[in-house]
Formats: structure tokens, sequence, C-alpha cells
């Protein structure tokens, strides 16, 4: 691995086909949310063998990742998924799960483990827990602050992967509501929750997935991307799992320039990516919890830009 | 035997739940369980419990099932030091580190993962159990089915919600309300109250509730999107549960008033024993139950729906920054 790591999240073989994924060194491959999601690698043996091989054709490392509430009728698909992730040379398998942890601890022993933000990742002490289960990096919770993630990576000796830009997870549910009413729109299930559905009241706004509630507005960290270089941070996340392709590239493409030149020492951000952030972005930016503050919020010295998508 | 476990907001609901026939109660911990701070109990107040729910018979545990902040956790320990010396019975708890800590450190204290550890599948069930839980929460979403290949297959004492909230979310797995407001306050101990964090510090906006319209890239879709919410009693299911032989029928309410919560115990203490009277070949009619239980249900929902008009309308409040 370089010197940092930017991976993103990949939900099916033709979004992995369709996706350029030049800028990233890492792919996270499968839906957390919903075995019905459209061609879910999780749910198809095949794909997901030529998923794994075709990123590392291209040079990445293939991560595998996993349920975020997997119920008992849900774990023979998960056994089956970590046997094909381990048979085709998976780099690591992600869990959202203690119980799967579990399971890849016990049956795939020579396995990297990295624990999601599912997981509920909030103190040292329960990272230091999860590393004896053979974890070796962790998302923390989503609604933790930076500082608290310091005190879990110095306490626990453990690294912490950053989501650095994308729709960040508020929720997952056993109950998809969009079913109750496909009826009425022309797209359906499996590919209806891929569509830009927003639920909104005033001004609040979140997505929603079907299964899974997103943040509304896209957590942007771009301009703060020195201070977590800084800081000693060295893997980070483009959330894209329902996103497009283009999203996935351009996004992608930003981030890694800012991270190399952050590494270089030069904390400067090239005013033509905010242009572009905009355009992808439907509601607005936050910055998630990781200044301790409401999640909706965006600290930084962008807030002309966030105005300006809101 | 089942054992009945009441919610006790206070002292007065420790005294009534024990009189109307609890087997055990809970109480939290000031700061650090999942309600407001209004519904936990100082640690004094604690002491007291304990001693009032010993001497009625009943057992007294602890919720501390907030995720805590790494830097809480050897405040956390302190406070179980006392706790155990008092003699609670078991603590109620959700983080992981905080549950390994106090096993190795209290290892005879029975643990209980909370409903917010979210375990929804068996193997869940034994990585808890590896680090010391004896008893865990079943989560409210799992089947009849799911509780009894539990109960068959593990070793782990089932706690069944039996008065409780089903989220359209996973509990433990839900930050909406964060998201729209977080207040960080904190209180005369220098406990961080993340206050609009259910899984933090007990106050949940319920912004799920909120009238939702759906939109897509092109405009309205719908105008009204209901996100599932239900509070619920269990009825029905109660013999069954019994039969089944889960360890635990647990109560939710710490916030509502004292005689409701009186009311509710009285109601499944009577049932349950009036089930577990029952001969074994003759069907238990459920009818005058249900009757009873409408009245029980009307004065809940009354102040529930209050209370989310409240909630909501402090989650659109402005955050006073202190930073």
């Amino acid at each position: 691995m370089g010197s940092f790591e930017l991976n993103t999240t990949i939900s099916n073989l033709r979004s992995l086909l369709e996706s350029d994924l030049s800028a990233y060194d890492a792919v996270y491959l499968g839906n957390i949310y919903c075995r019905l999601f459209e061609d879910n690698f999780l749910e198809r043996t095949d794909d997901l063998k030529e998923g794994i091989a075709r990123v590392k054709d291209q040079g990445l490392r293939a991560y595998v990742t996993s349920y975020a509430a997997p119920r008992n009728d849900a774990l023979p698909k998960v056994q089956i998924a970590l046997e094909t992730a381990a048979a085709a040379g998976a780099d690591a398998i992600e869990v959202h799960n203690l119980g799967v942890l579990r399971m890849v601890h016990e049956q795939f022993p020579g396995m990297p483990a990295h624990v999601g933000g599912f997981a509920n990742v909030y103190t040292d002490a329960g990272a230091e827990v999860l590393k004896e289960y053979g974890a070796v990096r962790f998302t923390p919770n989503y609604e933790i602050s930076l500082d608290e993630v310091e005190s879990i990576t110095r306490g626990a000796g453990i690294p912490a992967e950053l989501q650095v830009h994308g729709k960040m997870p508020l929720g997952v549910s056993d109950y998809c509501f969009l079913l109750e009413y496909e009826q009425h729109w022309p797209e359906k299930c499996p590919v209806l929750c891929q569509k830009q559905l927003f639920l909104k009241q005033g001004d609040w706004a979140m997505r929603s997935v079907g299964k899974g509630v997103l943040s509304g507005k896209d957590l942007c960290m771009l301009e703060h991307l020195p201070a977590l270089i800084a800081a000693g941070h060295t893997m980070f996340r483009i959330e894209a799992a329902y996103e497009t392709p283009a999203y996935r590239f351009q996004i992608g493409q930003i981030y890694r320039a800012a991270l190399e030149r952050a590494v270089a020492g030069d904390g400067t951000v090239d005013e033509s990516a905010w242009q572009v952030i905009r355009e992808h972005t439907a509601v607005g930016l936050c910055n998630g919890f990781y200044f301790g503050r409401t999640g909706s919020e965006y600290v930084g010295k962008r807030v002309e830009a966030v105005a300006a998508c809101s | 035997m089942v054992e009945l476990l009441a919610p006790a907001g206070n002292l007065e609901m420790v005294k009534a739940a024990v009189e109307n026939g609890a087997n055990a109660i809970y109480v939290g911990a000031r700061g650090w369980s999942r309600r407001r701070d209004a519904f936990e109990l100082s640690d004094d107040q604690l002491h007291e419990a304990i001693a009032i729910a010993h001497s009625g018979g009943a057992k007294l545990r602890v919720a501390i099932n907030t995720n805590m902040q790494s830097c809480e956790i050897p405040a956390l320990l302190e406070k179980m030091e006392k706790f155990v010396g008092w003699g609670v019975d078991g603590a109620i708890m959700t983080d992981v580190g905080a549950m390994a800590q106090v096993h190795r450190r209290f290892p005879n204290l029975v643990l209980h993962a909370s409903i917010g550890a979210n375990i929804v599948n068996n193997q869940d069930v034994k990585f808890y159990r590896s680090i010391g839980v004896s008893q865990v929460v079943a989560d409210t979403k799992l089947t009849f089915r799911e509780l009894a290949a539990r109960q068959a297959e593990l070793d782990a004492g089932i706690e069944v919600l039996i008065h409780a909230n089903n989220c359209y979310t996973y509990l433990g797995k839900c930050w909406m309300s964060p998201y729209h407001r977080l207040e960080r306050t904190t209180d005369n101990f220098g406990k961080d109250l993340f206050r609009g964090s259910p899984n933090r510090g007990g106050l949940d906006y319920r912004v799920c509730l909120e009238q939702w319209e759906l939109f897509d890239g092109e405009g309205l879709l719908e105008p009204q999107i209901a996100l599932k919410n239900d509070a619920f009693f269990y009825l029905d299911d109660i013999p069954a549960l019994i039969d089944l032989g889960v360890h635990c029928l647990k109560i939710q309410g710490r916030e509502y008033p004292v005689p409701l919560v009186a009311s509710i115990v009285r109601f499944y203490r009577e049932l349950i024993d009036a089930c577990l009277a029952k001969p074994a070949d003759q069907p238990f009619d459920l009818t005058p139950w249900r009757l009873r239980l409408e009245a029980i249900r009307e004065e809940r929902d009354s102040r529930r729906g209050n209370m989310t008009l409240v909630l909501l309308n402090e989650a659109r409040q402005p955050v006073p920054h202190t930073a």
C-alpha cells in the first residue's frame, strides 16, 4: 500500500463493469442493506468471483463486504459469500455484524477482517475486543467524532478507515417501505431503490434506499483532508453503493488528487472540484459527526459551496 | 419460571413495580442509559432502589447501556464498583468493550446485552456469550421461529420485550435523530449526555415519525410517507412465549407516569399467573384480557403521541454552539 488507501463501494457486477476505478486502491464488493438489491454480489457466487478477479486484475485490492444486519435465514448465504471470497483471493472481509465476525475468525483465520460502521465501534475497549477476533481495521460508528476516533486508534492500536465522501448511513431496516408504493411507479424492485429518492419535510432531507436510510446531504471532507493526513489517517472511503459510475469516477479523481497533494504537504483545494461536487450533490454537503456536531452540519470554509447546492 | 421485568424511572415507580408483581426491575444510572436523565436515577437513588426491590423479593438491574466514549469507561467501572457493592443483581449494557471490562472486573455479575446491541442471529449470541454476557434482549423484529431456534440451540437467557416500540430501523443502528439535531451537554458529573442521540444519551427526537414526503429527481412522488414505527403490547403471544421457555418478559416505559406503569405491570403479572395456572389440556381465553389491555393502550398512545410532537418540535430548534 502507498502512503494512503482510497477505496469505494460497488453493489453489483454491472456497476463494476461500468466504473472507471483508476482513482482507487481498493473496492468493497456487495450491497450491505438488501438481499434483493439488483444482482447483489453477496447473493451471486459467479458474479462475486468475477468481480474479485476483475478488481485484482486492475491491481486493486478486492474486499468483500457483508450484510449490516443478517438474521439467521441470511447466514447460509453469508457463509457461501465468505467461502467464495476466500477461494477467489479476496484481500479482506468487511463485517458489520459481530456474529459474522465470529464466523470469519473461526472459519477463515487468515482472512483480515475490516469492521464496518454498523458494528458500532464507539470505544477503544470495544476495538480491542474485535482485534482479538481478527479485526485489522475499523470504520468508526458513524456518530462519533474525530477526537473519539483518535482515542480509539491510539488506545487500541488499530487503524481507522474513514468515510470522506458520499451519503452517510443513518439506519438499516428489515422492511422496505418502497414496496408499499411501487405499484404507483414504473420502476419496480430490485431496481427501484437505485432511483434518487429523498424523504423530505421542510428543510430536512434523507436519501431512502428502501431498507436503508442515508443522509440527504453528501458527507464531504475534501477541505479537511490535510488535517486527516496530519492526524495519521491513511484509509479513506468514497461511499458510492447507490451512486452512478460517473459519481464514483469523478469524486474519486477529486479525492485522489487532493490526498496526493495533502500527503505532499500541499493543503490547497482545486477550486474546480467544487463545481463537480455540486453537480453530484442533490441536497448539499455535511461533515457528519466528525466535529462533534449535528450530523447534517457543514464545518469549514466552504459555506458558500454548501449554500449553493442546498 | 418466567420472570416479569418492569421499568422504573424514579423511586416511586420502583415501589409500584414491586407492589404490582414484578420479579425484577431495571433502572438507568443517570447519564448512562438509553433514556433521558429525567427518567434515570442518581447513585444514591439507585442504592435505595436496590433496597426497595430486595425488600420486596425482587431483583434490581442497572441499565448502563449508552454507547459511551473511551474516556468514560474508567468512570463507568467506578460506578459499577459501587453498584456491585450495594448488591445490584445485573447490568444491562451495549458496548462490547465496556461489557468485556465489566465482566473481567466483576465476573459474578450477570450481564444482559441490551436491545441496543441489536443481536439478530445466533452467531451474534455466541459472540456476546464469549465476552461474558449471559442474557440477551431479543430484537423486537425477531419472529417466534427465530426465538425458538435461539432457545433450542443456545445457552443464553432470552429476554423478550412485551411492551415496547418497533422502530422502522433496527435499534442501535439508527442515527436519524442526531443527524438532524445533536446537542452536546455535560451533566454535573462531567458525563456527556449527547442530547439527540438515543444510542449515546437517551433522547431520541423521533424524526422517523415526521410526515415525510417522497421526492425523486423530477418532483413529488408521494405526498405522505409513514415509516413504520409501532408501539406494541404483546398479548396473544404471551402463552406461547411462556411455553417456549423464554427467561424474561420485559416491559419498557420508564418515561410513563407511575400509575400507568403500575397498571401495565399488574396486567402482565395477572396474565402470566393465569397462563401458568391454566391446565395444560385447556385453551386459554384471551378475550377478557384483550378488553383490559385496550384501556391501557389508549392511555399509552395518547401520552406517546403528545411526547412525539414535543420532540419533533425540539428537533427543529437551533443548537447553541459552544465550540
